[in-house]
């Protein structure tokens, strides 16, 4: 029962204020809201569903296309400006989530990428990570707004990265000797 | 059907025609990932969006377009890249619930700010992923060179909405 809750802690938590939610609109608003409300819900659903799938579709398709030791490699060694660049666009094409990314994060620090690379990345993937963007941003908010979201996005994973090197604590990756 | 969901299934079926191509067993593995993948994702958005559509009931009017709407400016947007850094869980909680906040009314920048603050601040990743994985220094390193990005992300909207008049075609 606990590990149910553990495993699917998200779903949990979700349809806990759902319900929560739900009762309120329904004692505050009335049975027609309640009604109105989940309608809504059910047209978007329908609307963002053919989308949705499509964008997972690529996802996967991309994972087999685009091996991850690549991505390391393309990190480890570079520095400079270049090597920003090219950490931004490492993180934006990185799929999954952070029980993905992080951890191929420390093994690129490990590896030798600096900091400035480091967090480059960390923001790309985290703000514009194109499997995100394609299956949640562009059906639920529309490609208008992705669109502008995304290009507003754009530079912020290079600013990160010059800023994140000129900041003055010492750091070096758990796992290697000092730096 | 929106010219960009057509765009992305093309993309899509480009993309799977590309592993076709390296073999069927490329393929197949393609397609057991994104059916592991929907098999997870579908039914949390069956829970998330009726919990945002109830939500959407219940946040008053005047948040979206009084605290965070297009008037509030230079202050809403720091509000909103804040406020976007406490939103909880991925994907499927926040999309939802920015769009309740679109709903409501609130500004394009503004509504950039609060995806930008909870991407990049994202507070529950950081304490979960983040502090374990590498270290507290690295989080201190990180925030002190983000901080400012959001609101950045919400002044570069401001320049960027009046080619973009379709951005918050609310459906």
């Amino acid at each position: 029962m606990l590990s149910f809750f553990r495993r699917n802690s998200s779903a949990v938590i979700i349809g806990a204020i759902g319900l929560l939610a739900g009762a309120l609109v329904h004692q505050l608003r009335g049975p027609a809201a309640f009604r109105h409300a989940l309608g809504n819900a059910a047209d978007l659903f329908l609307v963002i569903l053919p989308a949705m799938l499509a964008g997972l579709l690529l996802a996967g398709s991309l994972k087999q296309l685009v091996p991850t030791g690549v991505l390391a490699r393309w990190m480890g060694a570079e520095s400079g400006m270049r090597g920003l660049l090219l950490a931004t666009v490492a993180g934006m094409a990185m799929p999954g989530g952070p029980m993905a990314a992080f951890p191929l994060v420390l093994v690129l620090a490990q590896g030798g990428a600096d900091r400035g690379a480091l967090i480059a990345f960390i923001v790309a993937w985290a703000l514009n990570g194109l499997q995100r963007v394609l299956v949640w941003e562009v059906p639920l908010l529309g490609a208008d707004f992705a669109l502008l979201r995304f290009l507003c996005g754009l530079p912020l994973p290079f600013i990160a990265g010059v800023l994140a090197r000129r900041v003055p604590i010492r750091w070096s990756p758990p796992g290697a000797g000092p730096a | 059907m929106t010219p960009g969901q057509i765009l992305l299934i093309a993309v899509a079926l480009i993309a799977f025609g590309l592993t076709l191509r390296r073999g069927l067993p490329t393929a197949q593995r393609a397609l057991r990932e994104t059916g592991q993948t929907v098999v997870r994702v579908l039914p949390l958005l069956a829970l998330a969006l009726p919990m945002a559509a109830f939500l959407a009931e219940l946040i008053p009017a005047d948040i979206g377009s009084g605290l965070l709407g297009p008037e509030s400016g230079l202050t809403g947007l720091v509000i909103a890249s804040f406020a976007g850094g406490f939103i909880p869980g991925g994907p499927f909680v926040s999309f939802p619930l920015v769009l309740t906040f679109i709903k409501a009314g609130a500004g394009g920048p503004q509504v950039v700010a609060l995806v930008s603050g909870w991407a990049i601040l994202g507070f529950h990743r950081v304490i979960a992923w983040e502090w374990p994985v590498l270290g507290p220094r690295f989080i201190l390193i990180r925030l002190i060179a983000s901080i400012a990005l959001p609101v950045l992300a919400g002044l570069l909207a401001e320049l960027l909405l009046p080619s973009f008049p379709h951005a918050l075609a609310r459906p």
